[in-house]
Protein backbone atom coordinates (compact mmCIF):
# COMPACT_ATOMS: atom_id res chain seq x y z
CA UNK A 1 0.00 0.00 0.00
CA UNK A 2 3.00 2.47 1.08
CA UNK A 3 4.63 1.02 -1.72
CA UNK A 4 2.02 2.60 -4.37
CA UNK A 5 1.81 5.29 -2.87
CA UNK A 6 4.80 6.15 -2.84
CA UNK A 7 4.90 5.73 -6.75
CA UNK A 8 2.18 7.98 -7.20
CA UNK A 9 4.24 10.16 -5.60
CA UNK A 10 7.11 9.61 -7.66
CA UNK A 11 5.65 9.65 -10.84
CA UNK A 12 3.52 13.29 -9.29
CA UNK A 13 6.96 14.36 -8.60
CA UNK A 14 8.25 13.06 -12.02
CA UNK A 15 5.36 14.92 -14.37
CA UNK A 16 6.08 18.13 -12.24
CA UNK A 17 9.61 18.02 -12.99
CA UNK A 18 8.75 17.64 -16.44
CA UNK A 19 6.35 20.47 -16.58
CA UNK A 20 8.70 22.89 -14.91
CA UNK A 21 11.38 21.44 -17.75
CA UNK A 22 8.86 22.62 -20.29
CA UNK A 23 7.81 25.96 -18.68
CA UNK A 24 11.30 27.01 -18.02
CA UNK A 25 12.23 25.70 -22.15
CA UNK A 26 9.13 27.64 -22.75
CA UNK A 27 10.05 31.32 -21.55
CA UNK A 28 13.58 31.00 -22.17
CA UNK A 29 11.99 30.20 -26.35
CA UNK A 30 9.82 33.49 -25.56
CA UNK A 31 13.20 35.38 -24.52
CA UNK A 32 15.61 34.51 -26.84
CA UNK A 33 12.95 35.41 -29.74
CA UNK A 34 12.55 31.48 -31.21
CA UNK A 35 9.04 32.33 -30.68
CA UNK A 36 6.67 35.07 -31.88
CA UNK A 37 3.30 33.95 -30.85
CA UNK A 38 2.32 32.07 -27.78
CA UNK A 39 -1.55 30.66 -26.28
CA UNK A 40 -3.59 32.88 -23.69
CA UNK A 41 -6.42 31.07 -21.96
CA UNK A 42 -9.17 33.50 -20.09
CA UNK A 43 -12.32 32.84 -19.75
CA UNK A 44 -12.33 29.06 -20.47
CA UNK A 45 -11.43 30.68 -24.23
CA UNK A 46 -7.82 30.15 -25.73
CA UNK A 47 -6.31 32.66 -27.89
CA UNK A 48 -3.34 32.92 -29.88
CA UNK A 49 -1.15 36.61 -29.34
CA UNK A 50 1.78 37.58 -31.63
CA UNK A 51 4.33 38.89 -30.48
CA UNK A 52 5.73 41.99 -32.08
CA UNK A 53 4.68 44.91 -34.56
CA UNK A 54 1.22 43.62 -36.22
CA UNK A 55 2.48 42.90 -39.77
CA UNK A 56 -0.95 43.37 -41.41
CA UNK A 57 -0.04 47.00 -41.67
CA UNK A 58 3.25 46.28 -43.27
CA UNK A 59 1.65 43.34 -45.71
CA UNK A 60 -1.29 45.79 -46.57
CA UNK A 61 1.38 48.42 -47.78
CA UNK A 62 3.41 45.88 -49.63
CA UNK A 63 -0.22 44.33 -51.82
CA UNK A 64 -0.64 48.41 -52.88
CA UNK A 65 2.83 48.31 -54.48
CA UNK A 66 2.93 48.48 -57.99
CA UNK A 67 6.64 46.25 -58.35
CA UNK A 68 6.55 42.94 -56.93
CA UNK A 69 7.45 42.55 -53.53
CA UNK A 70 8.15 40.23 -50.87
CA UNK A 71 9.22 39.88 -47.23
CA UNK A 72 11.90 37.44 -46.32
CA UNK A 73 13.33 36.36 -43.37
CA UNK A 74 17.38 36.56 -42.80
CA UNK A 75 18.25 32.73 -44.41
CA UNK A 76 15.68 34.18 -47.58
CA UNK A 77 12.80 32.73 -46.58
CA UNK A 78 9.76 33.96 -48.37
CA UNK A 79 7.36 35.46 -45.01
CA UNK A 80 5.40 37.51 -47.56
CA UNK A 81 4.74 38.20 -51.21
CA UNK A 82 2.25 40.26 -53.08
CA UNK A 83 0.00 40.20 -55.74
CA UNK A 84 2.33 41.34 -58.32
CA UNK A 85 5.56 38.72 -57.26
CA UNK A 86 2.79 36.02 -57.13
CA UNK A 87 1.60 37.11 -60.71
CA UNK A 88 5.51 37.27 -62.07
CA UNK A 89 5.90 33.46 -61.18
CA UNK A 90 2.27 32.81 -61.43
CA UNK A 91 2.49 30.97 -58.04
CA UNK A 92 -0.15 30.86 -55.18
CA UNK A 93 0.64 32.01 -52.04
CA UNK A 94 0.10 28.52 -50.48
CA UNK A 95 3.51 27.16 -53.00
CA UNK A 96 5.28 30.17 -51.99
CA UNK A 97 5.43 30.76 -48.47
CA UNK A 98 8.62 29.69 -46.49
CA UNK A 99 10.06 28.98 -50.11
CA UNK A 100 14.00 30.04 -50.30
CA UNK A 101 14.36 33.10 -52.54
CA UNK A 102 16.94 30.76 -54.43
CA UNK A 103 13.93 27.86 -54.84
CA UNK A 104 12.02 30.46 -56.51
CA UNK A 105 14.75 32.52 -59.06
CA UNK A 106 16.73 30.92 -61.58
CA UNK A 107 20.35 30.70 -60.98
CA UNK A 108 22.11 33.63 -62.39
CA UNK A 109 19.49 35.92 -60.53
CA UNK A 110 19.08 33.87 -56.94
CA UNK A 111 22.87 34.68 -56.49
CA UNK A 112 22.39 37.95 -57.61
CA UNK A 113 19.36 38.77 -55.28
CA UNK A 114 21.27 36.66 -52.81
CA UNK A 115 24.18 39.13 -51.95
CA UNK A 116 21.42 41.87 -51.70
CA UNK A 117 20.07 39.47 -48.82
CA UNK A 118 22.85 38.20 -46.99
CA UNK A 119 23.38 39.02 -43.41
CA UNK A 120 26.52 41.37 -43.92
CA UNK A 121 25.04 43.09 -46.69
CA UNK A 122 25.08 46.66 -46.15
CA UNK A 123 22.64 49.36 -48.48
CA UNK A 124 23.83 46.96 -51.30
CA UNK A 125 23.17 48.72 -54.59
CA UNK A 126 20.24 47.71 -56.56
CA UNK A 127 20.72 44.85 -58.71
CA UNK A 128 19.53 44.48 -62.37
CA UNK A 129 18.43 40.56 -63.33
CA UNK A 130 16.31 39.12 -65.82
CA UNK A 131 14.77 36.11 -66.27
CA UNK A 132 11.62 34.73 -68.20
CA UNK A 133 7.80 35.00 -67.40
CA UNK A 134 5.67 32.60 -68.99
CA UNK A 135 8.31 32.27 -71.85
CA UNK A 136 9.37 35.72 -72.60
CA UNK A 137 12.59 37.44 -70.75
CA UNK A 138 11.66 40.34 -68.69
CA UNK A 139 14.26 42.60 -66.81
CA UNK A 140 13.71 43.51 -62.77
CA UNK A 141 15.79 45.97 -60.72
CA UNK A 142 15.88 44.28 -57.69
CA UNK A 143 16.30 46.18 -54.06
CA UNK A 144 16.60 44.94 -50.50
CA UNK A 145 15.99 47.35 -47.80
CA UNK A 146 16.28 45.29 -44.35
CA UNK A 147 13.29 45.17 -41.98
CA UNK A 148 11.42 43.80 -38.57
CA UNK A 149 8.62 41.99 -39.15
CA UNK A 150 7.45 40.93 -35.85
CA UNK A 151 10.10 39.27 -33.39
CA UNK A 152 12.31 38.43 -37.21
CA UNK A 153 14.71 40.60 -38.73
CA UNK A 154 14.87 40.46 -42.43
CA UNK A 155 14.73 42.26 -45.76
CA UNK A 156 11.88 43.85 -48.05
CA UNK A 157 12.92 43.32 -51.91
CA UNK A 158 11.40 44.95 -54.67
CA UNK A 159 11.07 44.13 -58.13
CA UNK A 160 10.50 46.71 -60.44
CA UNK A 161 9.48 45.49 -63.80
CA UNK A 162 12.13 47.44 -66.25
CA UNK A 163 11.11 45.49 -69.39
CA UNK A 164 9.64 48.12 -71.11
CA UNK A 165 12.03 50.42 -70.67
CA UNK A 166 14.78 48.07 -71.63
CA UNK A 167 13.09 47.28 -74.62
CA UNK A 168 12.51 51.07 -75.89
CA UNK A 169 16.56 51.42 -74.67
CA UNK A 170 17.27 48.47 -76.80
CA UNK A 171 15.07 49.65 -79.57
CA UNK A 172 16.44 53.02 -79.61
CA UNK A 173 19.63 51.47 -79.99
CA UNK A 174 18.93 49.10 -82.75
CA UNK A 175 17.57 52.15 -84.01
CA UNK A 176 20.60 53.87 -84.17
CA UNK A 177 22.74 50.93 -84.96
CA UNK A 178 20.36 50.81 -88.01
CA UNK A 179 20.76 54.49 -88.91
CA UNK A 180 24.67 54.65 -88.40
CA UNK A 181 24.94 51.36 -91.15
CA UNK A 182 22.32 53.31 -93.59
CA UNK A 183 23.78 56.46 -93.46
CA UNK A 184 27.69 54.50 -93.56
CA UNK A 185 26.54 52.51 -96.71
CA UNK A 186 28.56 53.73 -100.25
CA UNK A 187 25.60 52.36 -102.06
CA UNK A 188 22.05 54.52 -101.88
CA UNK A 189 19.94 52.91 -99.33
CA UNK A 190 16.03 53.86 -99.02
CA UNK A 191 13.34 52.31 -96.40
CA UNK A 192 9.68 52.45 -96.93
CA UNK A 193 7.10 51.56 -95.86
CA UNK A 194 3.99 49.52 -97.04
CA UNK A 195 2.56 52.36 -98.56
CA UNK A 196 5.97 53.55 -100.84
CA UNK A 197 6.53 56.30 -98.37
CA UNK A 198 10.22 56.37 -97.41
CA UNK A 199 11.15 56.82 -94.34
CA UNK A 200 14.69 56.48 -94.42
CA UNK A 201 17.31 57.72 -97.31
CA UNK A 202 20.93 57.76 -96.78
CA UNK A 203 23.35 60.43 -98.04
CA UNK A 204 23.62 58.20 -101.75
CA UNK A 205 19.83 57.72 -101.82
CA UNK A 206 19.29 61.80 -101.12
CA UNK A 207 21.72 62.42 -104.05
CA UNK A 208 19.07 60.12 -106.69
CA UNK A 209 16.80 63.45 -106.21
CA UNK A 210 16.40 66.83 -105.85
CA UNK A 211 13.72 66.60 -103.45
CA UNK A 212 14.00 65.67 -99.57
CA UNK A 213 13.52 62.06 -99.89
CA UNK A 214 12.04 61.25 -96.22
CA UNK A 215 7.92 61.49 -96.19
CA UNK A 216 7.92 61.51 -99.92
CA UNK A 217 6.31 58.04 -102.05
CA UNK A 218 9.25 56.38 -103.56
CA UNK A 219 7.82 55.84 -106.73
CA UNK A 220 7.40 59.90 -107.03
CA UNK A 221 11.06 60.86 -105.49
CA UNK A 222 12.80 58.50 -107.84
CA UNK A 223 11.24 56.66 -110.50
CA UNK A 224 12.94 54.04 -112.55
CA UNK A 225 12.80 53.17 -115.76
CA UNK A 226 13.24 49.20 -116.35
CA UNK A 227 14.29 47.42 -119.98
CA UNK A 228 11.50 45.49 -120.85
CA UNK A 229 13.63 41.82 -120.25
CA UNK A 230 12.85 42.42 -116.66
CA UNK A 231 9.00 42.66 -117.13
CA UNK A 232 8.91 45.28 -114.43
CA UNK A 233 7.22 48.76 -115.18
CA UNK A 234 7.53 50.51 -112.09
CA UNK A 235 9.58 50.61 -109.19
CA UNK A 236 6.82 49.64 -106.61
CA UNK A 237 6.31 46.36 -108.83
CA UNK A 238 9.63 46.17 -106.94
CA UNK A 239 8.50 46.91 -103.57
CA UNK A 240 4.94 44.66 -103.63
CA UNK A 241 7.17 41.22 -105.34
CA UNK A 242 9.39 41.99 -102.21
CA UNK A 243 6.35 42.53 -99.67
CA UNK A 244 5.17 39.22 -101.37
CA UNK A 245 8.09 37.56 -100.46
CA UNK A 246 9.98 37.61 -103.53
CA UNK A 247 12.95 39.68 -102.73
CA UNK A 248 14.35 40.83 -106.10
CA UNK A 249 18.85 41.40 -106.92
CA UNK A 250 20.32 43.30 -109.29
CA UNK A 251 17.78 44.63 -111.36
CA UNK A 252 18.69 47.19 -113.58
CA UNK A 253 17.42 50.59 -113.68
CA UNK A 254 17.50 53.86 -115.51
CA UNK A 255 17.11 56.84 -113.02
CA UNK A 256 16.02 59.52 -115.69
CA UNK A 257 15.43 62.12 -113.18
CA UNK A 258 17.55 61.44 -110.91
CA UNK A 259 20.75 64.46 -111.10
CA UNK A 260 22.94 63.43 -113.88
CA UNK A 261 20.58 60.77 -114.99
CA UNK A 262 22.05 57.41 -114.14
CA UNK A 263 22.07 53.99 -114.73
CA UNK A 264 21.27 51.95 -111.37
CA UNK A 265 21.53 48.21 -110.24
CA UNK A 266 18.56 48.05 -107.43
CA UNK A 267 17.83 45.36 -105.07
CA UNK A 268 14.38 45.01 -102.60
CA UNK A 269 14.16 42.94 -99.76
CA UNK A 270 11.42 42.87 -96.62
CA UNK A 271 11.98 44.76 -93.82
CA UNK A 272 10.74 42.05 -91.09
CA UNK A 273 10.89 43.62 -87.52
CA UNK A 274 8.14 40.99 -85.84
CA UNK A 275 7.13 37.82 -86.94
CA UNK A 276 3.72 39.83 -88.14
CA UNK A 277 5.31 40.01 -91.82
CA UNK A 278 7.30 42.68 -93.78
CA UNK A 279 6.66 46.56 -92.09
CA UNK A 280 8.61 47.89 -95.12
CA UNK A 281 11.11 47.59 -97.73
CA UNK A 282 14.95 47.96 -97.66
CA UNK A 283 16.17 48.98 -101.47
CA UNK A 284 19.82 49.68 -102.48
CA UNK A 285 20.91 51.43 -105.08
CA UNK A 286 24.14 50.63 -106.94
CA UNK A 287 24.90 53.94 -109.45
CA UNK A 288 26.46 51.70 -112.57
CA UNK A 289 26.77 55.04 -114.27
CA UNK A 290 30.91 54.94 -114.22
CA UNK A 291 30.80 51.04 -114.60
CA UNK A 292 28.41 51.41 -117.89
CA UNK A 293 30.62 54.60 -119.27
CA UNK A 294 33.43 51.88 -118.91
CA UNK A 295 31.36 49.14 -120.65
CA UNK A 296 30.92 50.87 -123.06
CA UNK A 297 34.55 52.42 -123.57
CA UNK A 298 35.56 48.95 -123.64
CA UNK A 299 33.18 47.52 -125.97
CA UNK A 300 34.13 50.47 -128.29
CA UNK A 301 38.13 49.97 -127.88
CA UNK A 302 37.29 46.16 -128.52
CA UNK A 303 35.24 47.25 -131.91
CA UNK A 304 38.32 50.21 -132.40
CA UNK A 305 40.89 47.19 -131.71
CA UNK A 306 39.40 45.18 -133.95
CA UNK A 307 39.12 47.55 -136.77
CA UNK A 308 42.89 49.04 -135.79
CA UNK A 309 43.91 45.71 -136.37
CA UNK A 310 42.65 44.55 -139.61
CA UNK A 311 43.78 48.24 -140.54
CA UNK A 312 47.34 47.84 -139.33
CA UNK A 313 47.74 44.16 -140.96
CA UNK A 314 46.35 45.65 -144.46
CA UNK A 315 48.74 48.47 -144.09
CA UNK A 316 51.81 45.94 -142.83
CA UNK A 317 50.88 44.36 -145.72
CA UNK A 318 50.83 47.14 -148.68
CA UNK A 319 54.02 48.68 -146.73
CA UNK A 320 56.02 44.76 -147.29
CA UNK A 321 54.60 44.82 -151.14
CA UNK A 322 55.16 48.53 -151.93
CA UNK A 323 58.81 48.56 -150.16
CA UNK A 324 59.61 45.74 -152.04
CA UNK A 325 59.07 46.90 -155.06
CA UNK A 326 60.61 50.39 -154.94
CA UNK A 327 63.81 48.88 -153.15
CA UNK A 328 66.14 47.18 -155.62
CA UNK A 329 68.04 44.76 -153.10
CA UNK A 330 67.33 42.63 -150.10
CA UNK A 331 69.69 44.89 -147.17
CA UNK A 332 67.46 48.33 -148.91
CA UNK A 333 64.03 46.30 -148.34
CA UNK A 334 65.20 45.46 -145.07
CA UNK A 335 66.29 48.29 -143.92
CA UNK A 336 63.40 50.57 -145.25
CA UNK A 337 60.66 48.27 -144.19
CA UNK A 338 61.85 48.29 -140.82
CA UNK A 339 62.46 51.46 -140.28
CA UNK A 340 58.46 52.43 -141.23
CA UNK A 341 57.29 49.51 -139.34
CA UNK A 342 59.02 51.07 -136.35
CA UNK A 343 57.52 54.29 -137.37
CA UNK A 344 53.91 52.31 -137.25
CA UNK A 345 55.23 50.99 -133.93
CA UNK A 346 55.93 54.00 -132.55
CA UNK A 347 52.84 55.70 -133.33
CA UNK A 348 51.24 52.91 -131.81
CA UNK A 349 53.07 52.77 -128.84
CA UNK A 350 51.97 56.48 -127.97
CA UNK A 351 48.60 55.43 -128.91
CA UNK A 352 48.38 52.81 -126.29
CA UNK A 353 49.64 54.96 -123.90
CA UNK A 354 46.41 56.89 -124.64
CA UNK A 355 43.99 54.34 -124.45
CA UNK A 356 43.48 55.02 -128.43
CA UNK A 357 41.60 58.28 -127.45
CA UNK A 358 44.11 61.58 -128.76
CA UNK A 359 47.54 62.36 -129.56
CA UNK A 360 49.67 65.19 -129.43
CA UNK A 361 51.12 66.09 -132.43
CA UNK A 362 54.62 67.24 -130.90
CA UNK A 363 54.49 63.50 -129.69
CA UNK A 364 54.22 62.32 -132.66
CA UNK A 365 56.63 64.41 -134.12
CA UNK A 366 59.17 63.72 -131.58
CA UNK A 367 58.65 59.90 -131.49
CA UNK A 368 59.29 60.06 -135.73
CA UNK A 369 62.08 62.61 -135.79
CA UNK A 370 63.96 61.44 -132.58
CA UNK A 371 66.03 58.72 -133.61
CA UNK A 372 67.37 60.76 -136.70
CA UNK A 373 68.16 64.10 -134.26
CA UNK A 374 67.97 65.56 -130.95
CA UNK A 375 64.34 67.02 -131.45
CA UNK A 376 65.31 69.72 -128.50
CA UNK A 377 67.98 70.51 -130.60
CA UNK A 378 68.52 73.85 -132.40
CA UNK A 379 68.18 71.99 -135.61
CA UNK A 380 64.46 71.12 -134.84
CA UNK A 381 62.13 74.34 -134.83
CA UNK A 382 58.58 73.78 -133.91
CA UNK A 383 56.18 76.43 -133.59
CA UNK A 384 52.54 77.00 -133.20
CA UNK A 385 49.80 75.47 -130.58
CA UNK A 386 50.29 72.00 -130.17
CA UNK A 387 46.91 69.67 -131.64
CA UNK A 388 45.45 67.07 -130.44
CA UNK A 389 44.81 64.09 -133.51
CA UNK A 390 42.75 61.40 -133.04
CA UNK A 391 44.19 58.03 -133.90
CA UNK A 392 43.41 57.53 -137.44
CA UNK A 393 45.20 60.99 -138.37
CA UNK A 394 47.97 60.10 -135.64
CA UNK A 395 48.94 57.36 -137.60
CA UNK A 396 49.09 59.00 -140.98
CA UNK A 397 50.78 61.56 -139.64
CA UNK A 398 53.37 59.12 -137.95
CA UNK A 399 54.09 57.64 -140.97
CA UNK A 400 54.60 60.98 -142.82
CA UNK A 401 57.09 62.50 -140.22
CA UNK A 402 58.73 59.27 -140.67
CA UNK A 403 59.25 59.47 -144.24
CA UNK A 404 60.22 63.33 -144.26
CA UNK A 405 63.13 62.36 -141.05
CA UNK A 406 64.46 59.79 -143.29
CA UNK A 407 64.61 61.60 -146.53
CA UNK A 408 65.81 64.60 -144.85
CA UNK A 409 68.28 62.18 -143.12
CA UNK A 410 69.54 60.75 -146.80
CA UNK A 411 69.25 63.69 -148.63
CA UNK A 412 68.09 66.82 -147.10
CA UNK A 413 68.45 69.00 -143.90
CA UNK A 414 69.87 66.58 -141.37
CA UNK A 415 71.99 64.88 -143.94
CA UNK A 416 74.14 68.38 -143.77
CA UNK A 417 75.45 69.51 -140.32
CA UNK A 418 74.21 72.67 -140.53
CA UNK A 419 71.13 71.95 -141.72
CA UNK A 420 67.63 72.50 -139.62
CA UNK A 421 63.87 71.72 -140.04
CA UNK A 422 60.88 73.93 -138.91
CA UNK A 423 57.78 72.53 -137.70
CA UNK A 424 55.09 75.34 -138.20
CA UNK A 425 51.40 74.28 -137.09
CA UNK A 426 49.13 76.73 -137.95
CA UNK A 427 46.13 77.83 -136.21
CA UNK A 428 42.53 76.60 -136.86
CA UNK A 429 40.70 78.64 -139.02
CA UNK A 430 37.38 77.92 -141.31
CA UNK A 431 39.30 76.10 -143.69
CA UNK A 432 38.39 72.34 -143.32
CA UNK A 433 41.85 71.33 -142.35
CA UNK A 434 44.64 72.07 -140.08
CA UNK A 435 47.83 72.71 -141.97
CA UNK A 436 51.37 71.71 -140.53
CA UNK A 437 54.39 72.70 -142.55
CA UNK A 438 57.67 70.77 -142.71
CA UNK A 439 60.85 73.36 -143.95
CA UNK A 440 63.68 72.34 -144.44
CA UNK A 441 66.56 74.72 -145.47
CA UNK A 442 70.27 74.85 -145.02
CA UNK A 443 70.82 71.96 -146.11
CA UNK A 444 72.41 70.43 -149.20
CA UNK A 445 71.24 71.99 -152.13
CA UNK A 446 67.98 69.88 -153.10
CA UNK A 447 67.00 67.64 -156.22
CA UNK A 448 63.70 65.89 -156.57
CA UNK A 449 62.98 62.59 -155.41
CA UNK A 450 65.42 60.88 -158.46
CA UNK A 451 61.84 58.46 -158.92
CA UNK A 452 58.65 58.50 -156.99
CA UNK A 453 59.44 55.64 -154.61
CA UNK A 454 57.32 54.27 -152.14
CA UNK A 455 58.16 56.96 -149.16
CA UNK A 456 56.38 59.69 -151.64
CA UNK A 457 53.41 57.75 -152.11
CA UNK A 458 53.13 57.42 -148.15
CA UNK A 459 53.73 61.43 -147.99
CA UNK A 460 51.17 61.75 -150.78
CA UNK A 461 48.63 59.67 -149.98
CA UNK A 462 48.54 58.70 -145.90
CA UNK A 463 45.83 61.50 -145.15
CA UNK A 464 44.10 61.31 -148.09
CA UNK A 465 41.49 58.63 -146.56
CA UNK A 466 39.39 62.54 -146.24
CA UNK A 467 38.97 64.86 -149.15
CA UNK A 468 40.33 67.85 -146.26
CA UNK A 469 43.07 65.43 -145.55
CA UNK A 470 46.74 65.16 -148.29
CA UNK A 471 49.89 67.00 -148.39
CA UNK A 472 51.43 68.92 -151.04
CA UNK A 473 55.49 68.39 -151.72
CA UNK A 474 57.99 70.85 -152.80
CA UNK A 475 61.49 70.36 -153.72
CA UNK A 476 62.74 74.30 -153.21
CA UNK A 477 66.25 74.95 -153.72
CA UNK A 478 66.19 76.13 -150.11
CA UNK A 479 64.79 72.73 -149.34
CA UNK A 480 61.91 70.28 -148.62
CA UNK A 481 58.49 71.99 -148.34
CA UNK A 482 55.85 69.59 -147.24
CA UNK A 483 52.43 71.18 -146.80
CA UNK A 484 50.18 68.64 -144.79
CA UNK A 485 46.35 69.16 -144.36
CA UNK A 486 44.97 67.09 -141.49
CA UNK A 487 41.38 67.00 -141.57
CA UNK A 488 39.64 69.47 -139.16
CA UNK A 489 37.70 66.57 -138.17
CA UNK A 490 40.12 64.64 -137.06
CA UNK A 491 41.43 66.96 -134.35
CA UNK A 492 40.20 66.62 -130.90
CA UNK B 1 2.19 -2.47 -34.12
CA UNK B 2 4.49 -3.55 -37.24
CA UNK B 3 8.04 -2.16 -37.19
CA UNK B 4 7.09 -0.12 -40.03
CA UNK B 5 4.89 1.93 -37.99
CA UNK B 6 6.76 1.56 -34.99
CA UNK B 7 9.86 3.59 -36.76
CA UNK B 8 7.47 6.44 -38.81
CA UNK B 9 7.95 9.37 -36.39
CA UNK B 10 4.36 11.16 -36.50
CA UNK B 11 4.95 15.01 -36.35
CA UNK B 12 2.18 17.57 -34.76
CA UNK B 13 3.37 21.40 -35.84
CA UNK B 14 1.67 24.02 -34.13
CA UNK B 15 1.78 27.25 -35.75
CA UNK B 16 0.01 30.82 -35.89
CA UNK B 17 -1.47 31.41 -39.41
CA UNK B 18 1.62 33.17 -41.28
CA UNK B 19 4.18 34.90 -38.47
CA UNK B 20 7.75 34.46 -39.82
CA UNK B 21 8.42 32.09 -37.62
CA UNK B 22 5.66 29.49 -38.10
CA UNK B 23 6.46 29.98 -41.80
CA UNK B 24 10.54 28.85 -40.89
CA UNK B 25 9.37 26.12 -38.56
CA UNK B 26 7.10 24.86 -41.37
CA UNK B 27 9.95 25.14 -44.05
CA UNK B 28 12.65 23.82 -41.46
CA UNK B 29 10.73 20.67 -40.62
CA UNK B 30 9.65 19.37 -44.12
CA UNK B 31 13.39 20.08 -45.24
CA UNK B 32 15.22 18.05 -42.43
CA UNK B 33 12.03 15.26 -42.43
CA UNK B 34 13.25 15.15 -46.20
CA UNK B 35 16.54 15.22 -45.94
CA UNK B 36 17.33 12.89 -42.83
CA UNK B 37 13.65 10.92 -43.17
CA UNK B 38 12.60 10.26 -46.19
CA UNK B 39 9.34 8.06 -46.26
CA UNK B 40 9.14 7.69 -42.39
CA UNK B 41 7.46 10.96 -41.09
CA UNK B 42 4.17 12.09 -41.13
CA UNK B 43 3.35 15.48 -40.41
CA UNK B 44 0.25 17.41 -39.40
CA UNK B 45 0.46 21.30 -38.75
CA UNK B 46 -2.30 22.71 -36.75
CA UNK B 47 -2.88 26.58 -36.98
CA UNK B 48 -3.63 27.47 -33.92
CA UNK B 49 -4.95 31.00 -35.17
CA UNK B 50 -7.81 29.10 -36.39
CA UNK B 51 -8.13 26.44 -34.10
CA UNK B 52 -6.79 28.25 -30.72
CA UNK B 53 -8.52 25.35 -28.59
CA UNK B 54 -6.47 22.77 -29.81
CA UNK B 55 -3.73 23.91 -28.02
CA UNK B 56 -4.56 22.53 -24.80
CA UNK B 57 -4.23 18.78 -26.12
CA UNK B 58 -0.39 19.13 -25.87
CA UNK B 59 0.00 22.01 -23.88
CA UNK B 60 1.00 24.59 -26.07
CA UNK B 61 1.58 27.73 -24.77
CA UNK B 62 4.83 29.38 -27.04
CA UNK B 63 4.39 28.66 -31.19
CA UNK B 64 5.79 27.13 -33.21
CA UNK B 65 5.99 24.49 -31.51
CA UNK B 66 6.66 21.00 -32.85
CA UNK B 67 5.19 17.37 -31.00
CA UNK B 68 6.72 14.13 -31.81
CA UNK B 69 3.61 12.59 -30.90
CA UNK B 70 5.41 8.97 -31.47
CA UNK B 71 6.91 7.08 -30.92
CA UNK B 72 6.15 7.56 -27.42
CA UNK B 73 7.59 9.32 -25.34
CA UNK B 74 6.20 12.89 -26.51
CA UNK B 75 9.16 15.46 -27.17
CA UNK B 76 8.62 18.87 -28.16
CA UNK B 77 10.36 21.04 -29.68
CA UNK B 78 9.82 25.02 -29.37
CA UNK B 79 11.20 27.31 -31.98
CA UNK B 80 11.42 27.46 -35.76
CA UNK B 81 13.39 24.37 -36.06
CA UNK B 82 16.74 26.26 -37.54
CA UNK B 83 18.84 24.60 -35.14
CA UNK B 84 18.93 21.24 -37.39
CA UNK B 85 21.24 19.41 -34.66
CA UNK B 86 18.58 20.01 -31.45
CA UNK B 87 15.91 18.94 -33.93
CA UNK B 88 17.54 16.28 -35.32
CA UNK B 89 18.24 14.95 -31.75
CA UNK B 90 14.85 15.19 -30.47
CA UNK B 91 13.83 13.46 -33.15
CA UNK B 92 16.17 10.32 -32.85
CA UNK B 93 17.45 10.76 -35.88
CA UNK B 94 21.23 11.06 -34.40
Amino acid sequence: MRNSQEQALQSLIDDLRQRAAEAEETLAAIRDGSVDAVVVGGEGKDEVLVIGDDASAFRNFMEAMEPGAVAVDSAGRLLYSNARFRQIFAEDWDRLKGKLLSEILPGPASQLIGRLVSPDSHDAAPVSVSFLERGVERNYLVSARPVHLGTVRGFAVTFSDLTERVRAEAAERAQRIANAIIASANEAVIVCDRTLTITHANFAAEALSTEKLVGTRLDAAIPLKFPDATGILEIGELVESSLAGTPLRSIEAYAPMSPGARDVLVSAAPLNISDDGPEGCVLTLVDLSQRKKDERQMHLLMRELDHRVKNTLALVLSISKRTAASEETLEGFQGSFSGRIEALAATHNLLAGASWESLSLRQIFSAEVSPYTETSSDRINITGADLSLYPRAAIALGLIFHELATNATKYGALSAETGSIDLEIHPKTDAPYVQVTWTEKDGPPVKSFSRKGFGHTVIARSLSYSPHGGTTLDFEPTGVICRIRIPVSDVA
Amino acid sequence: MSTEEASTRKLILYVAGETPKSLAAISNLERICREHLPGKYRIEVIDLKKNPQLAREHKIVAIPTLVRELPIPIRKIIGDLSDEQKVLINLKVE
